[in-house]
This record gives C-alpha cells, structure tokens and sequence, in this order.
C-alpha cells in the first residue's frame, strides 16, 4: 500500500483534465447513492418507529382515556383517530404526510408539529452549541496530545477523557449547577423563559451546553486522538518526520488529513448520545425545550408525540451522518 | 537481550496492577451491593425533616419527605448494576455469537451493518422511552429490553470488525479445508482468539448500561417514586439542592463514581490496541 500511497496524489496533476470530469461524476454518482442509503435506513427507522406506535400494546386512545372511560367512548375516540382503520392504510398516509411536515396527531388530539414548534428549536440551539464547542475542543485537545505523545499531558488527557465520557449527563449537569451556581453565584440555576418562548439570557445557556460538552469531548477527543495515531505510522508522515518538518506542520498538513473520515464518521456517530443527553439536561434547568414535552409525553403515556420527536431526531443525525459521508468521499476522491 | 531482560521484569509488575485494577473496578460494585447491609435507616420512613441539612438526624441530612438520604444511597444502587450487569451479558453473548457467525456468512454480515445503520438513527433515550411506552407496567424489564435491542447492532459491529482478520488465518482456512461446520468454526476457531476484545467488550457495555438506565431513571422511566434508585434520587432532589446539596451530590457522585472506575479499569486492562493486536494476528 505503502507506495501507492505516496505516489498517488503526485501522480494526479500529471493524468490531465481529461479524467477531472470522470472524477467529479463519479464523485457525484457515490453522493447520490449515499444520500439515497441514508434516506432507505431513515424511512426502515420510520417504519419500525411506526411499529412500535402501533403493534405494542397501548395505544393513543387507550393511554388518553384510562381514568374511567366507557368501552363506548373509547371505540369512538379510536375512530376519531383513525385507529380503527387497516394498518398498512394509515402507514401508508403517515409516511406520505411526513414530507409536508405533518407528523400525526398526539394521544389528546393536537397536531404533533404544532407541539414540537417552539420548543424544537431551542433545543437544536442546545445542541447546534455542543456540537460545535465540543468539535472545537476535541480537535484542539485530541491534536494538541498527540503532538506529544506518551507525555504527561497525552496521558492525562487520555486518562481524563476516558472518565469523563462514561459520566452521565445529569450527574455532570448536577455538580454544575452545585459548583457554578450554588456556591459562587455565578450563573442562574434555573433557565427563565421570555416572553417569545426563549430563554430570557444566554447565559442560561451556559451551564446546560457545559453538562452537554464535558461526557462529548470525553468521547470525541479520545476519537481524534486514535484517529491522529493511526495516521501517524503512515509512511509519508514517517518521512515528514525524516525530513525535519516541524512537527505541528505535520500534524496539521500531513496527519489530520487522513484522520478526518476516522474523526468525522466518529463524531457523527455520537450525536444520538448528544440528543439524549439534551433532553435530560433540559429536565434538571428546566429549559424550554423537547426535554420537557418529552417528559409531559411519558407521563400523560403520549407515544404518538414521543415518535414525533424521534422522527425529529432521526431526521438531524441523519443529516449529520450525511456531512460525515461528504467528508469521507471528498477526502478520498474517487480512491474509495 | 535488554528487550527480553525488560519484559521479564515488567511480567509481575503487570500481574500486580492488574489485580490492582480489577480491585478498584470491583470496589464500587461491591459497595452498592452490600449497601443496604450497611444503611442505618430504612428507606421509606422519614427519619428527619425535608432537605435537612447533613448531620441533622442523618450522616448527609434528609430528602425530600426527610427520608435518610445516606441509608437511600446506600440502597440505590443494586437494582441499577444488577440490571447493568445483565444487559452487559445478554449483549455480549449475544454479539459475541453473532458477530462470530456474521463474519462466516457474508449476507448475515451485510444485515447487521444495515441494521446498525438504522439503529443509530435512533437516540437510545427516544429508544427506551418508546418501548417502555409500548409496554406499560414494564419498568426495569422495559428498560433492560430496549437497552439489548437498542445496543446490540453495534456491539455485532465490533466483534465482526475484531473477527474478520481471522477468517483468513491459517487455522480458520484449515478447518474450513477440513470440512467442519461454521458454528464449530465460529465457537472453536474464532472465538477463542476473541477474549481480549469480548472482555473490553463487557467492561464498556456495562459502563453504557448504567449510563442508559441512570438516564432513563432520571426521566422517571423504570424505577417508580417510592423506590430508592441514584438517578432518582438526583432527580427528586433536585428542588432541594440549595437546602442540601448532599440528597443531589451523594447519588450523583455515586453514579460518577460507579461509571468511572469501570470503564477506567476497562480502558486501561484492554486499550485500544486490542483490537488492533487481535487484527493483526
């Protein structure tokens, strides 16, 4: 593989403008296909979701009236609802209605979009500020170790890392807010919401995003950092090396180049955790978000909302798996 | 020489901090079950008044009805490792097995990467919370359920990754040369080699299981009111945390410290090379 590596890349310039074209298309042709098996496993998820929703036992009618309804008023909610219809009927009109942003209607009868409107947002305002400050700060930890090695740094930062990932987001949201509010009175303790259904100061959205990044950049640095590893037994980094480049030059032009499909694939992978620990955080400040529909929705048994949000969620970590896709193919050209 | 010289004296040494190890891993573990051996209370009478602070009627004060939070604490924890503890077997058993067989049948094996693929999309929160929903009156056994459907696809993905180097090795061509069956290749051949990555396998699926229930406890899904549970306890508490900390700060540090020193211990017996050493065999 070794010589293939190097020479590939200085071989490219020289094949012409001939084969650029041929490139891009089949460059273009590996996207489509991608955003095609991406869309296949959302709508296998959607299916399965609808499933769970529809075959188990529970369902919107029953959960909405168990305080003491007739068997009579429950047949009739059930055909309020649409429940007494063919299943592969109703399946077939909820997938159709998805597009048009219509994600069914919740065990009392309101419309789900309508639910998830406001608070939806606020919490991909969440987690849109995790996401990035824990991509920043894994990049720079996970490149600043492995500048150094089996240093004491390096160790400590994997030793850190390692802990602070398996933590629980609440446990970590807890001691922040003991920490942080509690005994320095720096940040308020709990999220006030404005008027418009917003946070009233951003800097209720300090401690939240902090309980979200601490376990996230215990797992991501700890993915750069094996990625940037892997890299570095690469025969032209081991040249570089040999040539006297210095080594932070390497490491940028030579090694996270090939780290990034190992470094995006492994982020993308571990926004499901990031969504899950949102919706919990929310619960412990009480931020206006889809932690605390959820929370109304497990305790009222609403699992046709409930679907909705994990439809939400699918729909982002998707997308973000596709940016993943995107980083691989470009990355690799054509080669993979 | 020096090398071998070096390596000889590193033998006990390693012995010993391995033992070392496992010792602190098994630590916590041990608390929390002997726990409710040791709670001076029971756990659900109030013994003081709501949110007394610690040392008033209780060595870290009372919760929220002025029950003893030290004596909840104390019995917090079985129910959540036990449950950890088997979800760690059923999905390592289970992923062992099939990821085993999945490297052995290409088609078996291009099912689990499609099904991995679907089960990411899925935040295992938003997972429990459907299934425990769909399955009313569930509680623990809800949770332990979606825990296994939800984590297993993955953990498949590791032991097929870890496995598939060695449906090339001499060994595996020998007998599958030879004519043996492929769960004898799989149970015979395959696995045996498997036991570092299988073991690193156990250790961070418990560490993923006590963080998914912990943070289906907090959202009150599984464990119910009365109970003693640590993320319930945290959750509860919670409006009290000004009046005392310690109801909040006691579970949560004993989450923290459960998860940390398994998955540490974890880490440092079989790091990432593992898998790779395996690989390379």
């Amino acid at each position: 593989m070794s010589p293939i590596a190097k020479t590939g890349p200085v071989a490219d310039p020289s094949a012409g403008a001939a084969t650029a074209p041929r490139r891009a298309g089949r460059l273009a042709l590996r996207l489509a296909l991608t955003v095609g098996y991406r869309l296949v496993m959302l709508t296998v998820l959607l299916a399965l979701v609808f499933a769970a929703v529809e075959l188990l036992p529970g369902d919107a009618a029953g959960a909405a009236s168990e305080r003491g309804e007739s068997a009579a008023g429950i047949a009739e909610r059930r055909q309020l609802l649409g429940l007494d219809r063919p299943l592969w009927e109703r399946f077939g009109e909820w997938m159709t209605a998805l597009p048009t942003g219509d994600l069914g209607t919740s065990a009392r009868g309101q419309r789900v979009t309508e639910l998830l409107v406001d608070p939806l947002p606020n919490t991909l305002v969440l987690a849109v500020s995790a996401f990035v400050l824990t991509l920043l700060l894994s990049l720079l930890l996970g490149c600043w170790t492995a500048a150094r090695p089996g240093r004491l740094a390096d160790r400590l930062v994997s030793h850190a890392s390692t802990a602070a990932f398996a933590v629980p987001e609440f446990v970590v949201a807890a001691l922040l807010l003991l920490l942080l509010s509690l005994w320095t009175g720096w940040l308020p303790a709990v999220t006030v919401t404005g008027g418009d259904g917003r946070p009233a100061s951003w800097t209720m959205l300090i401690m939240p995003v902090l309980a979200l990044v601490v376990p996230q950049t215990g797992w991501n640095t700890r993915v750069v950092r094996g990625a940037l590893a892997d890299r570095a037994a690469d025969p032209h980094v081991e040249a570089a090396h040999f040539d006297g480049l210095p080594v932070s030059r390497i490491l940028l032009r030579h090694q996270l180049p090939g780290a990034a499909p190992a470094i995006a694939t492994g982020i993308a992978t571990s926004t499901g955790l990031l969504f899950g620990g949102a919706v919990v955080v929310e619960t412990l400040f009480n931020y206006p978000g889809v932690g605390a529909v959820l929370a109304g929705a497990v305790a009222a048994r609403d699992t046709p909302l409930i679907a909705g949000v994990v439809i939400c969620a699918g729909g982002v970590i998707s997308l973000v798996l596709l940016a993943a896709d995107l980083v691989r193919h470009v990355t690799l050209g054509g080669r993979a | 020489m020096t090398a071998a010289l070096s390596s000889a004296a590193h033998r006990p040494a390693h012995r010993a901090r391995t033992t070392a190890l496992l010792v602190l891993a098994a630590a916590p573990v041990l608390l929390a079950l002997a726990g409710p051996l040791l709670a001076p209370h029971t756990v659900d009478t109030p013994v003081t008044a709501p949110f007394a602070s610690a040392g008033d009627g209780g060595a870290l004060g009372g919760d929220q009805l002025g029950r003893d939070v030290l004596s909840r604490v104390l019995h917090g924890g079985t129910l959540l490792i036990a449950s950890a503890l088997l979800i760690a077997v059923v999905v390592t058993l289970a992923a062992t097995l099939i990821g085993c067989a999945a490297v052995l049948r290409p088609a078996l094996g291009r099912a689990v990467e499609r099904s991995a693929d679907v089960a990411i999309l899925l935040p295992p929160l938003l997972g429990i919370m459907l299934i425990a929903l769909a399955w009313p009156g569930g509680g623990r056994w809800a949770v332990v359920a979606a825990a296994v459907v939800l984590g297993t696809p993955y953990a498949i993905r590791v032991v097929a990754a870890a496995a598939s180097p060695l449906t090339t090795a001499g060994y595996v061509e020998a007998a599958l040369a030879r004519g043996e069956s492929a769960s004898y290749i799989a149970l015979r051949e395959i696995l045996p080699n498997l036991r570092a990555t299988v073991l690193a396998l156990f250790g961070l699926r418990f560490v993923e299981a006590v963080y998914v229930i912990s943070m289906a406890g907090f959202l009150q899904i599984g464990p119910r009111p009365p109970a003693s549970d640590w993320s319930l306890m945290v959750r509860e508490n919670a409006s009290g945390i000004l009046l005392n900390p310690w109801a909040v700060l006691a579970p949560s540090l004993a989450i923290a410290l459960l998860a940390l020193t398994v998955n540490l211990v974890t880490l440092l017996l079989a790091p990432d090379s593992t898998a790779k050493a395996v690989a390379r065999s």
